[in-house]
């Protein structure tokens, strides 16, 4: 769906962008990640054609880009706003008209979206009048309102309340269902396990890490495990098993972390240890995304 | 283009239903109409209190000629002795009592003014200005000049400038005095729109970067587009208002004049009016008519149709170039309170090229001066249209239209340009160092 290819942005001073290449399929969740400043907005701006990169190029289902475009991307800028003197109706209205739909088409998807949204009277408040949260609703609303292949949103969560910040997120999986291609851009990594099946990591002006979520995290495995017990064993027995890392005792009952030794499977160390002790609980010891990031982007500032 | 339209009819619309555009709009007639209403007023008013009652008493015996009477004063003599008359003064309808003693006319001597007011230093000066024509006149016809070489001493002089085409060696009548008129006319006009609506596209602009909308607006247009679509959808609303604000002052000022001034009032004035012209125009014959005769006749000598095209051309091209340069600003800026600077550089051509064309392009108007002036976009709406009543070269009237065109999508072209760089760059105070540096890298 996009390809974006060896693009380098630079700014008078910095290097925003550093040869970053991505490949983003059709209809899936595509996280970009990074610390603040580590470029996303200057990606998604060319990607949106606010800004045009130095070198590189942008492909949208192999096409390159173009003012055609516009009309199938919608884009959530993390600034974002309304205008405050302009009823919330015609706003949504003469934002989804510069996108190409005619006046009684978006006027039909506006009704559907606010009745969907509960915004249904809405449509003659003033921005004044609304929360911040509400404006948001709207934001959004006027961002997928002509049905665009490829939806960006920029820290798209910033300002919403659990509740609303649901409503979103539910509307995002059901779009998503429908086929729309999503680029979330955030330096949040709890919203990216539950919605992204693609990421990648951009760290000062470069891309770090890309891939699916899953085998992200898998190549992150170390064959780290909790095991709860009850019980004594004798170390030296499993000395050639595993490496403990760490012991606790929580509320009378036992807790080791191990790590296997290369080569040994989670079997061998259960039917070496049944005998001893008697096991209530084992987990593997997954990264989360936060810890990958917070983990690569460290790595790279100390090189 | 169909973007630049909805950006125009947003522009538009959402300014003309606001409410202070709908006050502004009824509101301002009514007071034009006030103040109209309050000169008329204090016309009227004038023209009876400036009316003086002088009762004379003249014992003088060398005065052969008496003081006449105009519109300000009416000299009456009276063979009352003085005391008496000053004593009753209240009661006649005498507003001053002016004693003529008998005196020398080397040296007039205790001539007295008495009232129940002080009079007033013009009313003074205009009276002691006729006592001593009339003194002057009496010098004169004892050495000998007679009355009739007198009353012929006056010669009034007006040259009909007229310019001849070298094709056909027609004549054309031309006026200074017209062009004059037009160019601060035209001048003030562009002012005023300039002042009132090029800040408000600078205002629009900036609006829409602390509302945080732009970045939504040129991911679906291109800033060109949009600079276009908010200068000329601005520019209709001034248009719209200035419109209105004609027609409305027009309506309520004839309603008002007919509906509070008793018809023998509005008389009073018109033929006041009318005697001043006809008393002045015994003096001198046409100069005085008013430049209205002036321009009816230069306009006579030139294609009218193409004075106001070319009027109106100007007119817009003016404003909507430096609406353009208001658009630079206002994207080149976070906050109004940065304006401040970049306002003068703006403001200094115009005023520049208004007090050249006034001065320079009036004296000269085929001189360098005058064709530099009407071909820079800065200074060309006022200095063309200055120009045209002189006759201006059909080439040179193309050319100037143009240069103003290249140069109005030109600055367009520019503001935009600023304005992709200036997004990137929230809440950076904006210098001309930094507005240079942006020109020379890619957006």
């Amino acid at each position: 769906m996009l390809s974006v290819k060896n693009i380098v942005k630079q700014y008078a001073s910095h290097r925003a962008l550093d040869d970053v290449s991505l490949e983003v399929e059709k209809g899936t969740i595509f996280g970009l990640l990074g610390p603040n400043g580590a470029g996303k907005t200057s990606l998604i701006r060319i990607i949106t054609q606010i800004t045009a990169p130095d070198s590189g190029e942008v492909l949208i289902n192999g096409q390159r880009l173009n003012s055609d475009h516009i009309s199938q991307i919608g884009y959530l800028p993390e600034e974002r706003g309304l205008y405050k003197k302009m009823e919330i109706g015609e706003q949504v209205l003469y934002l989804s008209k510069l996108k190409g739909l005619s006046t009684a088409e978006a006027t039909k998807r506006i009704k559907f979206w606010f009745e969907k949204l509960e915004m249904k009277d809405w449509w003659s408040k003033k921005v004044e009048d609304l929360s911040k949260g509400m404006q948001q609703k709207v934001q959004f609303v006027a961002t997928v309102l002509h049905q665009p292949e490829l939806i960006i949103l920029d820290e798209p969560f910033s300002g919403f309340d659990p509740v609303n910040a649901d409503i979103i997120k539910n509307e995002i999986l059901e779009l998503n269902k429908q086929g729309a291609t999503f680029i979330f851009s955030t330096h949040r990594m709890e919203s990216v396990e539950e919605l992204c099946d693609q990421i990648a990591l951009i760290n000062r002006s470069k891309k770090i890490l890309d891939g699916s979520v899953d085998e992200i995290k898998a190549t992150y495995r170390n064959n780290t495990y909790w095991i709860e017990y009850e019980g004594d064993y004798n170390v030296k027995s499993v000395n050639d098993l595993f490496d403990v890392l760490q012991t606790e005792n929580v509320k009378g009952k036992k807790l080791i972390k191990i790590q296997l030794h290369a080569n040994k499977t989670v079997n061998e160390v259960l039917s070496n240890l049944l005998p001893l002790i008697s096991i209530s609980k084992l987990d593997e010891v997954i990264p989360t995304m936060n810890e990958i990031f917070i983990d690569k982007v460290k790595r790279q500032d100390y090189e | 283009m169909n973007k630049v339209l909805l950006i125009i009819q947003r522009e538009y619309l959402s300014r003309v239903k606001k409410k202070s555009f709908i006050i502004m709009t009824f509101l301002t007639p009514l007071l034009i109409a006030g103040i109209y209403g309050l000169i008329g007023y204090f016309t009227y008013k004038g023209i009876k209190d400036t009316h003086d009652k002088v009762a004379v008493v003249s014992i003088n015996k060398t005065l052969t000629d008496r003081l006449k009477s105009d519109d300000n004063i009416d000299y009456l003599y009276v063979d009352q002795p003085l005391n008496d008359i000053k004593k009753s003064l209240k009661k006649t309808d005498f507003d001053y009592v002016l004693y003529l003693p008998e005196f020398s006319l080397k040296d007039p001597k205790g001539i007295e003014l008495f009232g129940e007011k002080q009079a007033g230093l013009s009313l003074n000066s205009k009276i002691s200005r006729d006592i001593e024509e009339l003194i002057r006149n009496q010098k004169l016809k004892e050495s000998g000049i007679a009355q009739s070489d007198l009353d012929q001493l006056k010669t009034s002089v007006n040259i009909d400038t007229k310019k001849i085409t070298s094709e056909t060696g027609k004549e054309e009548t031309s006026s200074a005095g017209a062009s004059t008129i037009i160019a601060f006319v035209a001048g003030i006009l562009m002012f005023m729109f300039i002042m009132l609506y090029g800040v408000q596209v600078m205002r629009g602009v900036i609006e829409e970067k602390t509302s945080r909308i732009i970045e939504v607006i040129i991911s679906s247009v291109k800033p060109f587009q949009l600079m276009m679509g908010k200068i000329i959808g601005i520019a209709l609303v001034g248009l719209t208002q200035f419109i209105l604000w004609i027609v409305l002052t027009f309506t309520i000022t004839t309603i008002a004049t007919t509906v509070l001034m008793d018809k023998t009032d509005i008389k009073k004035i018109t033929t006041s009016a009318q005697a001043n012209q006809i008393k002045a125009g015994a003096d001198i014959a046409t100069q005085a008519q008013g430049p209205m005769v002036d321009i009816q006749k230069s306009l006579a000598g030139l294609d009218i149709s193409k004075i106001v095209f070319v009027f109106i051309f100007f007119f817009l091209g003016g404003y909507l170039f430096y609406s353009a340069l208001y658009a630079a600003i206002g994207s080149a800026v976070d906050s109004e309170t940065e304006t401040q600077q970049f306002m003068m550089p703006v403001m200094m051509p115009l005023l520049l090229g208004y007090a050249l064309s006034l001065s320079v392009v009036t004296n000269d108007p085929y001189g360098n001066v005058a064709f530099w002036l009407s071909m820079i976009p800065f200074t060309s709406p006022i200095a063309m249209v200055v120009r045209m009543p002189y006759g201006v070269p059909n080439w040179e009237l193309a050319l100037s239209m143009g240069i103003l065109i290249v140069g109005f999508i030109g600055t367009v072209w520019i503001a935009s340009r600023i304005y992709r760089v200036g997004i990137l760059m929230y809440g950076k105070k904006t210098t001309f160092k930094e507005m240079f540096k942006w020109f020379t890298y890619k957006a």
